[in-house]
C-alpha cells in the first residue's frame, strides 16, 4: 500500500498517515466481502510482479522503484480482475490517505473531525 | 409514538400496516398512511442515525450510511458498484435531493408497453409531486452554493448551445457543504430520516431499525406479518426475532436490491419477480483548469442538464468528490499519482448518467445477499461513449486546459485537440470507472401477471394484503432522478389503500 501512496515534497506518504491503526479499525468495522477483497488484492500484488516487471520475486521483496513500476503497470494490466482486484486496495488505501488533516490541508480543506459511528438507540 | 432498535431478546408489535424500508418509497408510503389515520410500522433494515450521528469522512459514509459497506456489485462483463443507504431514511440521506418531476413521455411508455398509468394516472402523480415539493422545500440550489464547478459548467453549456439548469433539490437553503454524500449536518437537505418519519412516530406510528427482514409470512395468500433477526450496527452480530404483524396490509418498499429477494424468501411465485432491473450506469470526466475550482466547495451537485435525455439517452450534472475518492479514482500510482493529487483543487468532475436500455435480475443469493446480473450492451455503450464526449467538450467550451476521462486504454489526460480519441473510445465496458446509482426494477409494475409483479396500485398479483411501494416497481428507466417519482408513486397506492 505504501508503494501506491509515497511521500513526496508536495504530500505526505501514505505511511505518514496511521494507515497501520487504520488497517486494524477497516478490518474490524468492514464487511467480510470488502476485507476479502483486500486482501486478495494485496495477495494478487504480491505475486504478480513476474507478469509485469519480469521478476521472479513477491512484489515486498522488489527494490522501491521497481516495486512502484510493478504497481503502475499491475493497475494497468489488460487482465480486468486482476487490475479491479488491486484497484480495491488503491481506494481503501485512499480512504486513509485522503481523510488525512495533512493532506487535507494541503487542499486547503479543514480537518475532520472522527466519525461518531453513533444511533439512535432509543 | 416509539423507535425499537436493536435488541438481544424477540420482539413482537402488531399494527395496521407494516411497511419494510425507509427510503423515499417506504417513508413515504409509512407517511400517507400515518396521515390517514393508520397504525403503522416501519421496519428498517439499517440503524437510525440523526445529524449529530452522521460521519465526516468517506470511509465513515461507507461504514455507517452504505448498504453492505458499499461493496455491492452488478455482476455482468465489468463490475460495477452499487451505491445504497442502508440506514433509516435510506438513500435519501446520502443523495443530493435531485427533484425532477416525472416526464410525460415516461407515462406513455408504461401505458403502451405494460398496461398501467391510463387515463388520470400522470395527473395523480403530478398532483402529488407538486405537493411533495412544498412538503420537502424544493428550490433551486442558491447561486452562491452551486459552487464554481456548476457555475463553469452552465457556461460550457451555454457556449456548446445546448440547454442546462440549476438543480432543484429537496434542500431548503443549501449552505454548500459539500457533504451530501456523508448526510447533511447542515440540517438543509430534506432527507426523510427528518421529514416524513417523525411525523409517523408523531402520529403513534414505530420505527424498528437494525431490524433486516428476512420473510413475509402469509395465511394462505394473504400477507399477515414480516420477521427476521436484529443485527448491530457495529458488530453486525445477530441480535433477538422481530415479528411485526399487520392486520391490514404488508408493504415492501426495501430498494430495488432486497425488495425482489424479500418476496422470493417470502415463497412469492410470480414469473417476473426478479426480473427487469435497470439502472442509470454513471462515470464522469475530470476537467483541470489554471483557476482554482476547489469542488469540494459548494454544493455536491449543483448543475444539470437534461437536453440529451430523450436521445441518445443521458442525463448530464456536477459531481463533487472529496480527496479520498480522487485518489484512487484517478490513474497511476506512486509519484506520478501523487504529482497528478496536485492538481486536485483546479479539477471539476462533471458527470453524466445513461438512461440505459440494458436489462438484468435481482434474485437472493447466499446469505440472503442480492445477486445482480446486469450486462450492458452496445447501444447503451455507444450512449455513455456519446455521453463522454459531450462532457469532454463541454469542459472545452468552459475553459478547461485538459481533461482526465479515466478510460482505460486510453492517455491518462488529453487536450482539446484529441477529442477524437474519446470519440473512438472502446465499447468494453470493462474499460470504464462507473456506478450504478438510481436503479429499478424487480417487481415491474404491469397489468399482465405474466410479465409484472404489481399492478397501478402496487398490490403483488395473485395476494392479498400485499403491496410493493419503491423503485422496483417502475418498469422503465426514467432517464432522470428518480426519487421524486418514487415518493409519488408510494403515495399513489398507499392512498388507493386507504381508501379501499
Amino acid at each position: 500500500m505504501l508503494t501506491l501512496y509515497p511521500r513526496t515534497a508536495a504530500f505526505p506518504g501514505l505511511a505518514d498517515t496511521g494507515i497501520d491503526d487504520f488497517l486494524v479499525r477497516f478490518r474490524r468495522e468492514s464487511g467480510f466481502l470488502i476485507w476479502l477483497g483486500v486482501l486478495g488484492g494485496t495477495l494478487l500484488f504480491h505475486l504478480t510482479p513476474l507478469l509485469t516487471v519480469f521478476v521472479p520475486l513477491p512484489a515486498f521483496a522488489l527494490p522501491a522503484a521497481l516495486r512502484e513500476k510493478h504497481a503502475s503497470r499491475v493497475l494497468s494490466s489488460r487482465i480486468y480482475l486482476l487490475r479491479q482486484a488491486v484497484f480495491i486496495v488503491k481506494m481503501v488505501a485512499g480512504l486513509c490517505w485522503g481523510a488525512d488533516p495533512a493532506v487535507r490541508a494541503k487542499f486547503g480543506l479543514p480537518p475532520m473531525p472522527a466519525d461518531p459511528g453513533t444511533w439512535r438507540q432509543s | 409514538m416509539s423507535h425499537i432498535a436493536y435488541r438481544d431478546e424477540p420482539f413482537t408489535l402488531d399494527v395496521d400496516y407494516v411497511v419494510v424500508g425507509s427510503g423515499a418509497g417506504g417513508a413515504t408510503a409509512a407517511n400517507t398512511l400515518a396521515r390517514g389515520g393508520a397504525h403503522v410500522a416501519i421496519v428498517e433494515a439499517g440503524p437510525w442515525r440523526d445529524p449529530e450521528h452522521y460521519p465526516h469522512s468517506a470511509y465513515g459514509a461507507m461504514r455507517d450510511l452504505f448498504d453492505d459497506f458499499g461493496a455491492g456489485v452488478a455482476q455482468g462483463r465489468a463490475l460495477w458498484p452499487i451505491v445504497q443507504a442502508s440506514c433509516v431514511g435510506g438513500t435519501t440521506v446520502i443523495n443530493c435531493a435531485i427533484c425532477v418531476r416525472t416526464p410525460e413521455d415516461i407515462f406513455d411508455q408504461w401505458e403502451r408497453e405494460h398496461g398501467v398509468a391510463h387515463g388520470d394516472f400522470r395527473h395523480t402523480i403530478w398532483g402529488h409531486q407538486e405537493t411533495l415539493e412544498k412538503e420537502l422545500c424544493a428550490e433551486l440550489v442558491p447561486g452562491p452554493s452551486a459552487g464554481r464547478s456548476s457555475e463553469l459548467a452552465m457556461q460550457g453549456a451555454k457556449a456548446m448551445g445546448y440547454d442546462s439548469h440549476v438543480m432543484t433539490r429537496y434542500a431548503k437553503g443549501c449552505v454548500g457543504s459539500g457533504q451530501c454524500l456523508q448526510g447533511c449536518r447542515s440540517l438543509r437537505k430534506q432527507s426523510l430520516n427528518l421529514q416524513f418519519i417523525p411525523e409517523v412516530l408523531a402520529k403513534g406510528g414505530h420505527v424498528v431499525s437494525c431490524a433486516p427482514v428476512d420473510r413475509v409470512l402469509f395465511q394462505g395468500r394473504r400477507a399477515t406479518a414480516v420477521t427476521g433477526r436484529f443485527r448491530h450496527p457495529q458488530t453486525r452480530k445477530k441480535g433477538g426475532t422481530f415479528t411485526v404483524r399487520a392486520r391490514k396490509a404488508v408493504i415492501v418498499a426495501a430498494s430495488v436490491t432486497h425488495s425482489a429477494p424479500i418476496l422470493e424468501r417470502s415463497g412469492v411465485r410470480n414469473p417476473a419477480l426478479g426480473t427487469g432491473f435497470r439502472a442509470h450506469p454513471g462515470t464522469g470526466i475530470f476537467g483541470i483548469y489554471d483557476d482554482v475550482i476547489d469542488m469540494n466547495v459548494g454544493a455536491t451537485q449543483g448543475w444539470a442538464s437534461t437536453e440529451y435525455r430523450v436521445e441518445p439517452g443521458l442525463k448530464l450534472e456536477t459531481l463533487s468528490i472529496p480527496p479520498e475518492m480522487v485518489a484512487s479514482r484517478l490513474s497511476g500510482v506512486g509519484h506520478e499519482l501523487m504529482a497528478r493529487l496536485g492538481e486536485y483543487r483546479h479539477m471539476a468532475m462533471w458527470v453524466l448518467a445513461v438512461r440505459a436500455e440494458s436489462v438484468g435480475t435481482v434474485r437472493n443469493g447466499f446469505f440472503n445477499k442480492p445477486v445482480i446480473k446486469y450486462g450492458f450492451d452496445r447501444a447503451d455503450m455507444l450512449r455513455l461513449r456519446k455521453g463522454m464526449g459531450i462532457i469532454a467538450r463541454t469542459h472545452f467550451a468552459a475553459g478547461a486546459k485538459r481533461i482526465v476521462p479515466g478510460i482505460y486504454g486510453l492517455p491518462y489526460e488529453i487536450t482539446a485537440d484529441q477529442l477524437s480519441l474519446i470519440d473512438e473510445a472502446p465499447l468494453d465496458p470493462r474499460a470504464y470507472i462507473a456506478i450504478l446509482s438510481h436503479l429499478f426494477g424487480g417487481c415491474p409494475m404491469g397489468k399482465d401477471p405474466r410479465r409484472s409483479v404489481v399492478d397501478e396500485s402496487g398490490r403483488v398479483h395473485g395476494y392479498e394484503g400485499l403491496l410493493v411501494a419503491d423503485a422496483s416497481v417502475i418498469p422503465t428507466n426514467l432517464g432522470v432522478n428518480p426519487q421524486h417519482t418514487i415518493m409519488a408513486l408510494a403515495r399513489t397506492f398507499t392512498e388507493r389503500l386507504l381508501d379501499a
